[in-house]
């Protein structure tokens, strides 16, 4: 015999979960419970993160082939930008966001590098964070198709309005991005990102372009045509008018480049200078560096490691001040 | 005079050897020949030598005299002597006056004033032991270096005079116009090459980011940086000082205390135990620049020595320290530095026992240096018969100890 038994019908739950989650870099329709991204591996989470804000964020892509330094970079610069001493503020969103800035800080302090990016995308680092600027008024009206930075209260009833910007910014790994570069469609969720990037960031190894090395150089063109043929072929016009910060990194290896990095990129970088100057109308270039001294160590059993003696950074904020510039121009604020 | 000897043997030794080969020649005398142009070659080779071993181009002060001046080179007139004390104290080369070689020169006046200079300018840091670790973390799990395999050292530290404030530009300036980088008897033979690269940004001998042999305005009392391991030292030498150990350092940042005989109690910090970055220049603190060595006097240690940590890393005589089963992947050996920089980021590298390293031949924009003496090379009191010793007596190890 059987027994009836009333079960409440979750009638929310139910249509919640039968209501798609577009991806947040591609687009495509996921369920509420995955984690990833069923097209392109990126978490499902950045795309939760987005419903629950009022403007969607903007995307930043940190590029530049494997050991250039893009997981140091991004975590230094969400570490120096949370902390209270500078203008811009940070403020991650998801822990997450947060997990990247903790492995690079912990591992810098103890003396050695953060570990290396894995390369499927489950592995990368996604940062969701909230940019805050202490004068109210220098944040600038929506842009068609980007996003409106919203107006809210923060810090009690002392703060004026306080305008702020949401962007992500992944650290992918260097083998994935000249992966797709070179070989389109292997990393789906690099050229999804490629192509809906609001502006980026290529890093390039200083050190070894002081050391008369090629590698760098040619790594950054890939990546910059890539670029091109992404928005050229999505628009119009001939030139790509993307903001384009290139930031050579490790120059405490290279102190000339830390005195003017544009004349560095001449002499040391010919072809992404030549390339900049054709193709590009929005770049500029940067020199940048987290540590003060690297010395190679030879440990008995564990091998060779590169290992950074102190920590000292320099020129991390001022790319990314650039970027937010160049997406929020002073003029309109 | 010895070089002149020389050349007179070289010059009689070719005289002699042409005879031989002139007779050898006109006698047709085969080992006549042979000998008389070996004589020639031996001569060749002796002359070349004598010239690359000539002396360093003299210096244009006279101040180095003072060093080696024995008793019966000492300067007849009084007055001339004043004079080069009167400039070797503004110099602030009051340890090279108080060395017991040269002491026996000073009158009691001069004695005196010296060694108020001495005690107005550093501090005496006192014997006893200090514990460096670089196993990675201190006794409250601080990371306390970048060397991986656990060690620990105790070492016994004699006592010893470390200067308050990291050397000035200003006082650099004063090596800099006395012909520091000409007087090669105060930089080791194997630098000596590179002594010609230590230029400033106009190809003037100088710390890399002065001009014109000069520093900038305004930047007299802001400690001297752009400095290489060697400049460090030189400019110690010409001072009469050395650079300090890395136990000597720690031991005037950490004032260590021996409490029962064989527990020790260390500050992190030279003003106790927390970070407080009103006390010090670092990353987020101060100006994000090198400031002058005079600020942040609430931040010095107890033995009143100014900005152990901050403002500039400070070059160690020591080397970089490795644990037992590391060693260097490639490149050359690295000198130790200590205290931190202005920019420098994280907490746990601005303690008094992280130790980080540079290559000895860099010339960073945060990396200057003080001078150390120790209390055995000075003479610091009046013996009892109120005269000075003589420069060559020396002195008990008992009177020194017990200025």
């Amino acid at each position: 015999m059987t027994r009836g038994a009333l079960q409440p019908m979750k009638s929310d739950d139910l249509a919640q979960s039968a209501s798609p989650v577009a991806c947040y870099v591609c687009q495509a329709a996921n369920t509420r419970e995955a984690e990833y991204c069923r097209r392109c591996s990126a978490p499902l989470a950045l795309a939760h993160q987005a419903l629950g804000q009022r403007q969607r964020p903007q995307m930043v892509a940190i590029l530049g082939p494997s050991g250039s330094g893009k997981t140091v970079y991004l975590g230094m610069l969400m570490d120096m930008l949370s902390r209270e001493t500078h203008r811009l503020q940070i403020v991650a969103r998801g822990a997450f966001s947060i997990g990247l800035q903790q492995a690079t800080v912990s591992a810098l302090a103890r003396c050695e590098f953060p570990a290396k990016t894995g390369s499927e995308p489950e592995c990368w680092n996604w940062m969701h964070c909230e940019i805050h600027h202490n004068i109210a008024a220098e944040l600038p009206p929506s842009r068609e198709g980007h996003a409106r930075p919203g107006s809210r209260k923060r810090g009690g009833a002392a703060s004026g309005p306080d305008p702020s910007v949401e962007l992500v910014m992944p650290d992918m790994a260097g083998e994935a991005i000249l992966e797709e570069v070179e070989h389109p469609q292997t990393f789906h969720v690099v050229r999804e990102l490629l192509r809906n990037s609001a502006a980026a960031l290529v890093l390039i190894d200083a050190s070894e372009l002081a050391r008369g090395q090629r590698g760098p150089d040619f790594a950054a063109m890939k990546v910059l045509s890539c670029l091109r043929e992404l928005e050229l072929r999505g628009g119009e016009g001939r030139i790509v008018r993307r903001p384009l910060a290139l930031v050579f990194t490790k120059v405490d290896q290279a102190e000339v480049c830390r005195r003017n990095p544009e004349e560095f990129a001449r002499v040391h970088a010919t072809g992404t200078w030549q390339y900049c100057r054709q193709e590009f109308v929005d770049y500029a270039f940067f020199a940048a560096s987290v540590v003060g001294c690297c010395t190679w160590l030879e440990t008995r059993g564990a091998g060779r490691r590169r290992m950074p003696l102190r920590v000292e950074p320099h020129g991390i904020v001022e790319p990314f001040e650039w970027i937010l510039e160049k997406l929020y121009p002073a003029g309109r604020r | 005079m010895q070089r002149h000897q020389d050349k007179l043997r070289c010059a009689t030794i070719g005289l002699l050897c042409l005879l031989c080969i002139g007779f050898g020649l006109y006698a047709w005398q085969l080992p006549m020949l042979i000998g008389g142009a070996v004589g020639i070659v031996y001569t060749a080779v002796a002359t070349t030598l004598a010239l690359c071993h000539a002396d360093p181009p003299p210096v244009e002060t006279p101040l180095p005299h003072a060093v080696t001046a024995s008793a019966a080179d000492r300067p007849a007139d009084t007055d001339d002597t004043a004079v080069l004390v009167r400039r070797m104290l503004a110099q602030s080369r009051h340890a090279l006056l108080l060395r017991k070689q040269v002491v026996g020169n000073l009158s009691q006046d001069q004695f005196l004033e010296a060694c108020e200079q001495l005690h107005a300018r550093m501090g005496l840091v006192p014997e006893g032991e200090v514990i460096l670790r670089n196993d990675g973390n201190d006794e409250e799990g601080e990371f306390a270096g970048p060397a991986a395999a656990a060690a620990e050292w105790r070492i016994h530290v004699a006592p010893v005079f470390l200067d308050c404030c990291a050397v000035t530009n200003r006082q650099y300036y004063e090596f800099v116009a006395a012909g520091g980088y000409r007087d090669m008897t105060l930089w080791d033979q194997q630098t000596w090459p590179a002594v010609l690269d230590l230029v400033d940004q106009t190809g003037k001998p100088g710390p890399a980011f002065w001009q014109h042999g000069r520093y900038l305005p305004g930047e007299d009392d802001l400690p001297v940086v752009g400095v290489s391991w060697y400049e460090a030292q030189a400019c110690a030498r010409w001072l009469g000082k050395r650079l300090p150990t890395g136990a000597e350092w720690v031991k005037a940042a950490c004032w260590p205390v021996a409490t029962d005989g064989t527990a020790m109690i260390q500050r992190r910090f030279p003003w106790g135990d927390s970070l407080d970055r009103s006390r010090a220049n670092l990353w987020g603190s101060g100006p994000n620049r090198v400031v002058a060595v005079g600020e942040f006097p609430s931040g010095a240690s107890v033995g009143g020595i100014y900005q152990m940590v901050g403002n500039v890393w400070e070059w160690n005589a020591s080397d970089f320290r490795l644990g037992p089963q590391q060693s260097y992947g490639s490149g050359a050996p690295l000198k130790s530095i200590r205290g931190g920089a202005f920019d420098t980021y994280l907490d746990n590298q601005a303690t008094c026992q992280f130790e980080s390293g540079e290559y000895p031949l860099s010339r960073r924009h945060n990396i200057g240096f003080r001078c150390a003496i120790g209390t055995c090379d000075l003479v610091l009191a009046l013996p009892r018969n109120e005269a000075l010793p003589m420069a060559d007596a020396e002195p008990s190890t008992c009177e020194v100890l017990h200025v």
